[in-house]
């Protein structure tokens, strides 16, 4: 939709008239003719949790054959914290073999996709879902998306509250509307509600601008990568391990679009203190804040991280303190190590185990003559006790497991390949899900990554950096979704086969990346990084993380936050035809 | 033995002419005047053809009724061709589509002929099923004294070879009905022996005194009884499309035909005969395994011979020429039939090896038949050209993959460019109402061509008739064969309505019966205000849950017993409301 200055976007006005998400949903998504909705309907969908999608895969075949394109819906779960119980997961596991492809998505936002489920599956499906009391209500749209938690619970007391707050955010900015329970779930119309003007005590008749995310996050793991939460919330942790409260992180984001500066990724600033008994008022302040001040004008600027550049963290801090009733304390020192996952097992403090699984690209399957994921979880989905865990990274982590069930759980874990060995760089990368799904994709990035890994790794070893941890995140389009601007090296989709790569971003998630060389192909990836690991594994300091070394080093100027993040670019001509 | 008098004063000749006739007819041989009789009759039926009862000869002519049962239009050509000949002979034919024949009119017939073709798995054609379930019923009439003759028309291939010829001619004799021709059953290449059937029974029919004065039969139209009623043409393909996705199970061939020149001149309902060729590699396999390297014959195989179609005529053929002391035994033991089911020619030469010589090889094939494809365009609408929908016909038995002839002809081996002969085939009994008319049409599978056709025909003359489609196949992403047309026919009012059945991306399987049971108070409505209703597609087990279907939705809609919705049905197939083009 063009955004023209000063008017509401499209999307405002549809929001405004959709009579709290309904608009023509019901209509279209009973029409038999065509896999898909209109175009009003498929912004509506993300406030119930879905995507229109079609096969990309397919595109080229399908008007030959005088057919529409090969629409399938992806179905997102709303998930507080990615904690799931065994019989959640094989509910979960039912509706993907049966309407789904045979697999799971595990997102960087700890919960689940489903794709390609056919548009006359999506009520059952979203049934089947529902009757495990999981839902998918504002899994996407304008609104509070998924919550995030500290994925490693060892920690219990910590982690078991950093998990309530997750849960109460997510039920606290939880759309009121009826319409979800209406539409997909044959619940009985609420006379009139569409009229009413008193539906959304929070959000009202046009919700916000623009997503939102929350995330919580305990040091010294920043897994959830707070900083790149619209709002994020650092545990402070006493002396004695008691939580004194929580940093507030305001602003963060990722999405940006090529060859358009005045669009750029964010790291959060952190803006106080609060404590737990403050917390929802504090976040309700800024989520409302972001309501008011949000531009609804241009849907590229209507992120919570520039409403607060265009107003200054001073007037915003002052707004929080008016509307919380209570300004924000000083924030605290707190110190972060990585936003990584722990690989294997971990005992937490109430004596119970947690075994941290890696799933690459969070991709759930059982690959033809490879690993049998989707089954492998089955099965200790059928023994398992405790919870399962889905961490930022896309991994899983089978947790609170008594010592007497390690054995089994582990034994089925290997048997399965689930407990593959996979080298230092893989363990520490995430790729978006780009094609054949995503519709913005230019490039591919769950596809490609594995095989670009698997060279890369050749020449890590080659330097003898075979185990260094360095961070490792590709997107299919400048969007995102990976948040690679915070990993030490980061591929962004261009066009087909093509790549920019960033370069210097911090271990622990602190600080941006910046561009190093425009357009590579898969050789010239390969053939930028290899001098840069040789003088790495050659010149670091003891200790030195990767992108610290290359901001030294000087490939790349330091990035101090989104608005220099375009600054400063030194990109040697576009490498590699 | 009638003695010739001479020509009467009153004859329509002047009084010279009258004079010229005796003194040439007089003297002439019993011969010489049968050949005259036969000539007059001969002249009038090949310039009118109805006229010829006005140039009968000297007696009354004698009744005789010619019922056919014919699907796709062999047995009725017969039944025309027989009357034809018969006219000459001083008969007068009447001939009558089973579909519309009154059992109780048969008791005054004096002779019959029925000529019968079998469908489905030893069903009656669609049409005549109703009647030939009255005929084998309690109720049928006794025809007692009635001189009868089949015709039966079949496929070699089948099971039930002629089993609806077999069975009408049994019970016409049961029913006191005098044989006075024996049955004859014909294989796809049915011309010769039909044409001889066709002589020979007229000859047996004839009734004493045509029967001495032996009256030979001219033959004016040049043509072989059974030759067709329009001729073989070569089409270029133009367009080749997999209507299927690429993740479906199944191809199905959406090919666009354009001709030097016009194409044959067809209407909505018509069918295309194409022409197919045989796989080379089933060929050379197939001659490897008989041990013969014959360039003509593998070229004849290839272009002109059925060398796939095992049937137990071939088995006992085989046995004859090779004494193959297993397939003899297999013969003996009745268990030819059960072995070929499945099996084709090349199995036999496989399971039982021996060495042929090319002769014998080849006296095991009949000759390859044209396959039908209901044509899925309208002139109106794509001018030149006819568009066929071939499903590809694949499957796996006694450890071998299987390939249907022609669709994999057209599916594997015609490409964009490529030339085929094809024929129209005419189906008078499947053609649009009057504009104004409502139309149903039910048609899953390939079984949509033609209703592709009505819709662009119906669309192109602005036909104020509302249309009504129901379409069914495996999967909605997958399978929706022309989806991009249907969705502008809604749009553009081209379709009034579709009803869609999927069966393999839901967990309720969902055929179109069930929609029309869905919507059955509608479809009732329509049917009452006169709308067609069209069935086409897979005969075995579609076309008769349609029908049950619709029967039951009569019952309910209508508050009518089971019978009375039978009867419901019944009277819309009487009227030529209920149309079925069932394969
Ligand atoms: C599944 C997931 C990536 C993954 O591999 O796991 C994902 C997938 C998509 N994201 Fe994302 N995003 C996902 C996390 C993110 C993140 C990371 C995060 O939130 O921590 C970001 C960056 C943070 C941020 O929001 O800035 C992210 C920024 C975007 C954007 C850019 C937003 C912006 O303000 O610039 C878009 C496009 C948009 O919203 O216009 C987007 C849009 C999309 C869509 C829905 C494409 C679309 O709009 O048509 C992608 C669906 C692809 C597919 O076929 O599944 N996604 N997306 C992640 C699901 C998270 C979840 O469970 O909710
Ligand atoms: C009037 C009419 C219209 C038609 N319209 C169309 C149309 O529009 N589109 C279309 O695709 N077809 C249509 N057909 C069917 C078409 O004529 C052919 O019969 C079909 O294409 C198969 O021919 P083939 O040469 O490929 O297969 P053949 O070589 O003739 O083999 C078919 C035979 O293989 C055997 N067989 C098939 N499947 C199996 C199985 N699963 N297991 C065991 N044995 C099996 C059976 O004996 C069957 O008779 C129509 C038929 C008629 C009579
Ligand atoms: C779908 C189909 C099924 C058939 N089933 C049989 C059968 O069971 N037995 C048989 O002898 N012939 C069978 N035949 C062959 C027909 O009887 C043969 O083609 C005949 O010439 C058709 O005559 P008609 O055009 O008058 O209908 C079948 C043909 C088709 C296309
Ligand atoms: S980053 Fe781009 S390509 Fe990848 S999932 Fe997100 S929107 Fe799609």
């Amino acid at each position: 939709m063009a955004d023209k200055k000063n008017e509401l976007t499209a999307m405002e006005h549809l929001k405004a008239r959709s009579r709290y998400l309904r608009g023509d949903l019901a209509a279209d998504m009973a029409d038999p003719m065509t896999g898909g909705v209109s175009e009003d309907s498929q912004q509506l969908l993300k406030f119930h949790g879905m995507y229109l999608q079609d096969d990309r895969d397919l595109r080229p075949e399908r008007a030959k054959k005088k057919m529409e394109k090969a629409f399938g819906f992806m179905i997102r779960i709303r998930l507080p914290g990615g904690v799931i119980t065994p019989k959640q997961w094989l509910a979960l596991d039912d509706v993907a073999r049966t309407y789904a492809g045979d697999t799971l998505r595990l997102t960087t936002r700890q919960t689940f996709q489903l794709h390609g489920v056919l548009k006359f599956n999506v009520k059952t499906a979203l049934k089947a879902i529902n009757a495990v009391a999981l839902d998918t209500i504002a899994a996407c749209g304008d609104d509070n998306r998924g919550v995030m938690a500290v994925a490693n619970p060892h920690q219990s007391k910590i982690h078991a509250l950093a998990y309530e707050l997750a849960n109460r955010a997510s039920a606290h900015f939880k759309p009121q509307t009826h319409a979800y329970y209406e539409i997909f779930l044959d619940g009985e119309k609420v006379a009139g509600e569409g009229e009413r003007d008193d539906v959304e005590p929070i959000y009202g008749k046009t919700y916000l601008p623009r997503k939102f995310k929350i995330g919580f996050a305990v040091p010294p793991s920043n897994d959830i990568d707070v900083f790149a939460q619209d709002l994020g919330f650092i545990a402070i942790v006493g002396k004695k391990g008691e939580i004194e409260g929580w940093n507030v992180a305001v602003g963060g984001g990722m999405g940006m679009t090529h060859g358009e500066p005045e669009t750029y990724p964010r790291t959060g600033d952190v803006l106080g203190f609060c404590r737990t008994e403050d917390l929802m008022k504090v976040a309700e302040a800024v989520v409302t804040i972001q309501r008011d001040w949000g531009d609804r004008t241009n849907r590229k600027h209507a992120r919570l991280k520039y409403t607060l550049d265009d107003n200054g963290a001073d007037k915003f801090r002052a707004e929080i303190a008016r509307r919380a009733g209570k300004p924000l304390e000083k924030a605290r020192p707190y110190a972060f190590t990585s936003n990584g996952d722990r690989y294997g097992w971990t005992q937490g403090e109430n004596g119970k185990y947690h075994l941290t699984l890696f799933v690459e690209n969070g991709r759930l399957r059982d690959f033809p003559g490879g690993p049998q994921l989707m089954t492998g979880m089955r099965r200790i989905a059928e023994v398992h006790e405790g919870e399962i865990r889905i961490t930022p990274n896309q991994n899983l982590i089978i947790a609170n497991v008594a010592d007497d069930q390690r054995a089994d759980i582990e034994k089925l874990a290997a048997e399965h390949g689930l407990a593959g060995q996979a080298g230092a760089l893989r363990r520490n990368a995430m790729a978006c899900v780009a094609l054949p799904t995503c519709g913005l994709a230019l490039a591919e990035s769950e596809r490609y990554l594995p095989s670009l890994i698997t060279k890369l790794e050749e020449r890590l070893a080659a330097h003898g950096l075979a185990n260094e941890d360095i961070t490792l995140r590709m997107t299919g389009c400048p969007n995102g979704c990976a948040r690679p601007y915070i990993a030490e090296i980061a591929l962004v989709g261009k066009g087909p086969g093509r790549y920019n790569l960033y370069l210097g971003a911090a271990f622990d998630g602190s600080r941006l990346n910046k561009l190093y060389a425009e357009d590579l192909d898969d050789a010239g990836i390969v053939a930028a990084l290899d001098p840069i690991f040789a003088a790495y594994a050659a010149k670091r300091e003891k200790g030195e993380h990767f992108g610290d070394f290359c901001v030294r080093a000087g490939y790349v100027a330091k990035t101090v936050n989104g608005l220099d993040f375009h600054a400063n670019v030194r990109v040697p001509a576009a490498a590699a035809g | 033995m009638s003695v010739f008098s001479s020509i009467p004063k009153t004859a329509p000749f002047s009084e010279e002419d009258v004079d010229l006739l005796n003194r040439v007819v007089g003297p002439a041989t019993a011969v010489q005047r049968a050949w005259l009789a036969g000539f007059l009759a001969g002249v009038e039926a090949a310039n009118s053809g109805e006229a010829v009862h006005a140039a009968a000869p000297p007696r009354a002519a004698e009744p005789l009724t010619i019922v056919y049962a014919s699907e796709s239009g062999n047995s009725e050509k017969l039944a025309a061709d027989m009357a034809k000949a018969a006219r000459k002979l001083g008969f007068k034919p009447a001939v009558v589509d089973m579909a519309e024949l009154e059992l109780s009119t048969l008791t005054k017939a004096k002779r019959l002929v029925v000529i019968a073709a079998t469908w489905g798995e030893g069903d009656p054609p669609a049409r005549a099923v109703r009647v030939y379930n009255e005929l084998m019923g309690e109720g049928a009439p006794r025809l007692d004294g009635v001189e009868f003759g089949v015709l039966a028309l079949g496929d070699t291939a089948y099971a039930d070879f002629c089993g609806v010829g077999k069975k009408i001619d049994e019970r016409l004799e049961a029913l006191g009905g005098k044989r006075v021709a024996t049955r004859v059953d014909c294989d796809l290449d049915f011309a010769e022996p039909a044409g001889q059937w066709i002589d020979g029974a007229l000859k047996a029919l004839a009734p004493a005194g045509l029967n001495q004065a032996k009256v030979i039969s001219v033959d004016f139209s040049g043509k072989p009884h059974a030759a067709a009623n329009t001729d073989i043409v070569e089409a270029e393909v133009i367009e080749h499309v997999n209507l299927n996705s690429s993740r479906s199970g199944k191809e199905t061939i959406h090919l666009a035909l354009g001709f030097d020149g016009a194409a044959p001149a067809y209407e909505p309902g018509a069918s295309l005969d194409l022409y197919p060729e045989n796989d080379p590699a089933y060929v050379d396999e197939f001659l490897k395994l008989a041990g013969v390297t014959d360039d003509a014959l593998r070229h004849e195989f290839l272009t002109a011979r059925d060398v796939t179609t095992l049937s137990v005529k071939a088995i006992e053929n085989y046995a004859a020429a090779t004494g193959h002391q297993y397939v003899k035994k297999l013969i003996a033991d009745g268990e030819a039939r059960d072995w070929v089911n499945g099996r084709q020619l090349i199995d036999l030469v496989g399971t039982f090896p021996i060495s042929l010589d090319a002769e014998r090889l080849r006296a095991l094939t009949r000759p390859l038949a044209p396959r039908a494809y209901s044509i899925a365009s309208s002139r109106k609408d794509v001018g030149e050209e006819a568009h066929l929908l071939v499903s590809a016909v694949r499957y796996g038995s006694h450890g071998r993959d299987r390939k249907g002839v022609a669709s994999n002809y057209v599916a594997e081996r015609l490409r964009r460019g490529a030339r085929v002969r094809v024929k129209l085939k005419p189906n008078k009994h499947f053609g649009l109402p009057l504009p104004d008319k409502d139309i149903i049409m039910v048609g899953p599978g390939t079984g949509v061509a033609p209703f592709r056709a009505f819709v662009q025909e119906r669309r192109a003359i602005g036909a104020t008739g509302k249309n009504w489609l129901f379409f069914g196949d495996r999967a909605f992403r997958d399978d929706f064969l022309y989806q991009l047309d249907w969705q502008d026919a809604l749009k553009d009012g081209a379709l009034a309505r579709m009803d869609l059945a999927f069966s393999r991306d839901r967990l309720d399987k969902v055929y179109v019966q069930h929609k029309i049971w869905e919507q059955r108070k509608d479809v009732v409505d329509w049917l009452e205000n006169g709308a067609h209703f069209y069935v086409c597609g897979d005969a075995k087990s579609m076309a008769k849950d349609v029908q049950a279907t619709l029967a039951k939705a009569y019952a309910d809609v209508k508050g009518l017993s089971a019978e009375g919705a039978e009867q419901a049905v019944a009277a819309l197939e009487r009227d030529k409301r209920y149309l079925q083009d069932v394969y």
